[in-house]
């Protein structure tokens, strides 16, 4: 039995013992611990070393707030997680788990000189240390305090656990499951609403948990919380526990993230250790109650001193004395009843110390009764003790002197600044908060969204007002969806209502300047800091708390934002709103990466398409590269190969012979109806009016602007039946634009467009031998070049499936694109590469597909172009139908500046050197000019394994098309490249190898 | 990839892909709805999301001028098109080939789809159909039963939704 634990007392399960370490040490706990609350039943309060200072530091609280006692938790390789909250982590069998921000060792720290020299460690010191030399920033300061900031180490290894997401809708979402949000949720589950009660602790019940002296309904609270959540369950409510709502955003969607494993002596398979769900409510109920507040004293952080809400806490839910001998020191009647609880379990009360003058008779009689020291109007100035508090130094307050001291032993010191109530989630959906002047305390005010906000979340007291008050906050939940319920009836004996005063730092006989009362304990934020920041000139609470850090660790100032707020509007001599509150953000405690992350990682990290054939290339060894939302075959290397090599072994066999490509991946729309070619002319630049039945044509599509969207060869197959395809990248892009003009411009056409680019499976044939492997797996059509000339398409069957076949070619080759139903294009895929065999016939990739096209000139829209790239600039001019009244960007194609000359256009490059240029550098004129140099133009491709045998590059350069045979610079790293501007089409100019 | 198949009675969820179907999707002027429907003998119903049966299909409202229509008998259906054609001009587009369909059942197939999908499904009438998303990918959802569903993802989106599904299937297998 552990020494501090009272038998048979508690929620935890004193017949299960749960076995765990804390810094190599075996410690003994309960089912239903936590670590800290199994270390405080051992007498350990000692968990941590605080940030700046390496103070030691135990538990001040008992819930997700816990500023102090982070620990590493872990369960194996790839499973430590740093800075866990000992307050809320679940005791598991065999866990192991170790303190921080400790070197040697915990209980003797090297850091902790850095406490010593206290007085130069103020607000704004990094500031104002780290300033000169400035070139010190980089290699010294920055390194220095980046080595020093932050709490635990990052973890190294990849984390084995998957993490879960699900979307969930609901009427009614209630935050917090104390007496308020349940209350809530039984009114509005009774009158027949969907209802979903979430709270963050491992069981519902909130406050009632540490209260079990309280009488609800004729029943001790214990049992009429287990009824009443058994009424909820069987009223179909989803409960969820371990749940935390991390953020609160527009339209009512709440995050809420579930923890899942991490209490649990073994993982199950295949379950996710955490899950996050997107919950859309119609009405959210806020019911997340108060968080204590710390008093701000001279050593108010010494490991023993914890909220008094906390210690009834540890001895009501886990049966845990905090101490033997504990002092109390209050501005809040609430401590009162945990030292009325304590000192019923057999703790001695050394004395309730209250800020206040004038206490309330009856609890000053119940503490008489039990024989307690009561000090009212005193102030804590001091404690002592080296790593546990042993007294506390008290002094009375008359007519604000601070009289003189007095000493009082103890092992453990609660203390009560009275309660906060939580509204971060209230201020993520920007609800405006009113100042409470006489509870000295903001209340949320004006609300944005379908919210209510029920019990101490709002300032109210006692269980019978969070009770009516959340029952309240269900009944107008459904009422706005318009169904009705009766009000509730609530008994309630033995309530502890209470009320309290709030304080900024305590009054002191000592000097203030040298205390270290804490007002932020996880970043070490002391009243004296604060202070200091508004002497310096801070006026608004945002810039005091960018210069202290108050509030701005991983608990997001739970604790210290008011107290913060408090001090600085005395140091400013202005009432507390006018200095204003800090905002809060998502998320409401620190959250792992992995929930976040959910489900993309891995195989599933983005959405990736993939076409019919990816699989073949896959394992005929493909690399691969994304291309928009595609992985498409990059290249196929063969053992022994490089990129390089691979790309130029590709390209020769297709100029050789014949290659395979997959092109499934280019857009394909079917721009079908009566006024199809009237859509097509007004569309594309091109004239279509013209093109033959079984004609292809290659279009050229503009932006209203005039500059070059897109482009792909389109075929007419009737009529009125244009097959388009597009670029890959462009696909759902051009789609839009004409499904855009048709609706909001054009209405009038009958005219329709379906993307078919998932229909057809499309595998390009390049090179001399390509008629002849094609040849004989084609029915119904005569390829030869008489028949079928470039630039046609027909409907025929390829190796017994029905096909779109176009002669066309993006290679300079006798090319031929084949496309059929995508269920058949391995089916093809095979059929060609057997019929290839004799042709030796070599698959290639896109950079082979890249290179080839370069050769020839072809532009890559995107890569060639940018935006800003009229046809006239890349070329293009024959693209356009000259004696069409009107395409899409006609007219700003005579806007004068881009008529104008020393427009950029498109050529081609070679170097003097015949080295490779790089893409995207930059291009001058004259290399001797001063810097900055005049940059003309840039290279927009650049490939050095073609078939040519010498690197070729293409360029956007100023007045380029006048500018053919003069030498360029490129100014690179390593020296400047010289190189020639030619045209862009580097092979068989003529085009001859296409009338093959 | 695989996708494991649970046709033992406690199988949270079950997930098949359909045989291939033919589809088609019909484009057609709102005020030419009726006559074309009557041209080709089926229903087009005219709230988007209501489908409808015919002899040997199955019609979806998609928008107000598109229809997704299933049927084991394409040739009529092109037939009677081509006929309406100069009367009634649309677009008629086989489509069977965009798109693969998964048959999604089982006691918490809701819990599955709730993985990926966005909308409220509980909500979604038995009978209807919606064009949604599933992660990042459109996909139209089926409801035929109280836990019958269809998903039709097209083709090259189907690797990634697949991968997804099965991740969820594991999850509801591990009953966390």
């Amino acid at each position: 039995m552990n020494r501090y634990r009272i038998p048979g007392r508690g929620r935890v399960d004193h017949d299960a013992p749960v076995s765990f370490t804390f810094d190599g040490k075996s410690y003994q706990g309960l089912r239903g611990d936590t670590v800290a609350s199994a270390l405080l039943a051992n007498g350990v309060h000692l968990m941590g070393r605080s940030f700046k200072y390496h103070r030691p530091r135990g538990a001040v609280t008992a819930g997700s707030e816990e500023p102090n006692a982070l620990i590493g938790t872990s369960r194996g390789p790839g499973r430590f997680e740093p800075n866990t909250r000992a307050t809320m982590q679940e005791l598991r069998q065999g866990l192991v788990t170790e303190s921080q921000n400790k070197w040697p060792r915990l209980s003797f720290d090297i850091g902790a000189v850095n406490d010593r020299a206290y007085m130069l460690f103020s607000a704004g010191f990094y500031y104002k240390t780290f300033m000169w030399p400035r070139s010190f920033w980089d290699k010294v300061y920055e390194p220095f305090i980046r080595a020093a900031a932050g709490l635990g180490k990052s973890p190294s290894e990849e984390d084995p656990d998957t993490y879960a997401s699900r979307y969930l809708h609901t009427d009614v979402l209630v935050v917090g499951a104390g007496p308020a949000g349940i209350a809530a949720a039984h009114s509005a589950a009774l009158a027949g609403a969907r209802v979903v009660l979430v709270d963050e602790n491992s069981e519902m019940g909130g406050s009632i948990l540490s209260d079990p002296s309280v009488r609800v309904d004729k029943a001790g609270s214990w049992t009429w919380l287990a009824s009443r959540l058994a009424e909820l369950r069987a009223l179909g409510v989803r409960m969820m526990t371990r749940t935390t709502a991390i953020g609160y955003y527009h339209q009512n969607m709440v995050a809420l993230c579930e923890r899942l494993t991490d209490h649990l002596d073994d993982l199950p398979q295949d379950a996710p250790r955490e899950r996050m769900w997107r919950v859309r409510a119609q009405q959210v109920i806020l019911a997340q109650g108060a968080l204590e507040k710390p008093l701000v004293f001279d050593g108010n952080d010494r490991p023993g001193v914890m909220l008094a809400g906390a210690a009834q806490t540890y001895l009501n839910r886990y049966g845990v004395r905090v101490g033997d001998n504990v002092a109390v020191l209050t501005s809040h009647d609430s401590a009162w009843y945990a030292a009325f609880d304590l000192a019923d379990a057999g703790s001695r009360i050394a004395a309730i110390i209250d800020t206040r003058d004038d206490l309330r008779a009856d609890l000053a009689n119940a503490a008489a009764t039990r024989g307690i020291r009561v000090l009212k109007g005193h102030t804590a100035t001091g404690t002592k003790g080296r790593l546990r508090i042993a007294s506390v130094r008290v002094n009375p307050v008359a007519g604000g002197r601070v009289g003189k001291p007095a000493k009082i032993a103890c092992d453990a010191l609660l203390m009560s600044g009275g309660w906060t109530p939580s509204l971060h989630l209230f201020s993520h959906t920007k609800g405006s908060l009113a100042w409470d002047a006489d509870s000295k305390t903001f209340l949320p005010d004006h609300k944005t969204e379908a919210c209510q906000i029920a019990g101490a979340g709002r300032g109210l007291w006692g269980y019978e007002a969070a009770l009516v008050d959340g029952n309240a906050a269900g009944m107008a939940a459904v009422k706005a969806m318009g169904l009705t319920i009766s009000e509730g009836r609530f008994e309630v004996e033995g309530d502890r209502p209470g009320t309290g005063s709030s304080q900024k730092e305590l009054p002191t006989d000592r000097s203030a300047g040298k205390a270290k009362a804490f007002v932020d304990f996880q970043n070490d934020v002391t009243a004296k800091d604060l202070r200091l920041a508004v002497r310096e000139g801070m006026r608004s609470i945002e810039h005091v708390k960018r210069y202290t850090t108050n509030g701005m660790a991983t608990d997001q100032g739970k604790m210290s934002n008011i107290n913060g707020l408090m001090i600085a509007a005395d140091a400013l001599g202005k009432e507390p709103p006018q200095v204003g509150l800090t905002t809060f953000r998502p998320p409401y405690t620190p959250t792992s990466f992995g929930a976040f992350a959910g489900y993309m990682r891995g195989e599933t990290f983005q959405l990736t398409r993939k076409t019919p054939i990816d699989g073949w290339a896959e394992a005929h060894g493909a690399a691969f590269e994304p291309v928009a939302q595609w992985r498409r075959a990059w290249y196929f290397p063969q053992p022994g190969e490089d990129m390089h090599a691979a790309v130029a072994r590709e390209c020769r066999a297709t100029r050789a012979s014949v290659g395979i490509f997959d092109a499934s991946t280019l857009g394909k729309i079917e721009v079908a109806g009566p006024d199809a070619v009237e859509f097509m002319n007004r569309m594309y630049t091109n004239p279509w009016t013209k093109l033959g039945i079984g004609r292809c044509r290659y279009g050229l599509l503009l932006g209203e602007d005039g500059f070059i969207r897109d482009d792909g060869v389109i075929g007419r197959m009737s009529p009125d039946l244009f097959h388009v395809t597009t670029t890959t990248g462009g696909a759902a892009r051009v789609l839009n634009m004409m499904e855009d003009y048709l609706q909001t411009e054009w209405p009038d056409l009958n005219v329709w467009l379906t993307s078919t680019t998932e229909q057809w499976a499309t595998i390009a044939l390049n090179g001399p031998n390509a008629r002849k492997v094609l040849e004989p797996l084609v029915d119904g059509l005569d390829l030869s070049g008489a028949a079928f000339p470039h630039m046609s398409v027909a409907e025929c069957s390829v190796a017994g499936l029905p096909a779109r076949l176009f002669r066309l070619s993006f290679t300079g080759e006798l090319g031929f694109e084949i496309n059929v139903p995508a269920r058949h294009g391995l089916t093809l895929w095979n059929a060609l590469m057997e019929s290839g065999k004799a042709y030796d016939i070599c698959p290639y990739g896109t950079e082979t597909m890249h290179v080839l096209r370069a050769e020839k000139g072809y532009i890559i829209v995107g890569q060639d172009t940018d935006g800003t790239v009229t046809p006239q600039d890349a070329g293009l001019t024959w693209a356009i139908g000259k004696k069409k009244p009107d395409f899409v960007g006609k007219r700003s194609l005579e806007r004068p500046d881009l008529v104008t000359s020393g427009r950029k256009q498109l050529v081609g490059l070679l170097t003097e050197d015949g080295s490779k240029l790089e893409e995207g550098a930059q291009i001058v004129l004259d290399p001797n000019q001063p810097k900055p140099m005049k940059m003309v133009g840039h290279v927009t491709s650049s490939y050095d394994c073609g078939t040519l045998g010498y690197p070729i590059a293409m360029a956007v350069i100023e007045g380029g098309h006048d500018r053919m045979g003069e030498t360029v610079h490129i100014p690179m790293p390593g020296g400047i490249q010289r190189a020639k501007i030619t045209s862009t089409v580097f092979y068989d100019p003529d085009g001859e190898r296409l009338k093959a | 990839m695989n996708m494991q198949e649970h046709d033992f009675a406690t199988a949270p969820v079950q997930i098949k892909e359909l045989a291939d179907l033919v589809r088609f999707s019909l484009r057609v002027r709102p005020e030419h709805r009726a006559d074309m429907a009557a041209a080709l003998a089926m229903e087009l119903p005219q709230k988007v999301g209501d489908r409808a049966g015919f002899a040997t299909g199955e019609t979806l409202c998609l928008g107000p001028d598109e229809w997704l229509i299933l049927t084991t008998e394409p040739a009529a259906l092109v037939d009677a098109a081509r006929e309406a054609y100069a009367r009634l001009p649309h677009s008629l587009t086989e489509i069977s080939d965009r798109e693969i369909t998964l048959r999604l059942t089982g006691p918490q197939v809701l819990d599955l789809l709730a993985t990926g999908c966005p909308r409220d499904i509980e909500a979604l009438a038995e009978g209807r159909a919606v064009r949604t998303v599933f992660d990042s990918a459109t996909v139209v959802l089926w409801r035929d039963g109280p836990a019958e569903f269809r998903m039709d993802i097209w083709r090259s989106f189907a690797p990634h939704v697949r991968s997804l599904l099965a991740q969820a299937e594991a999850e509801l297998i591990a009953g966390l």
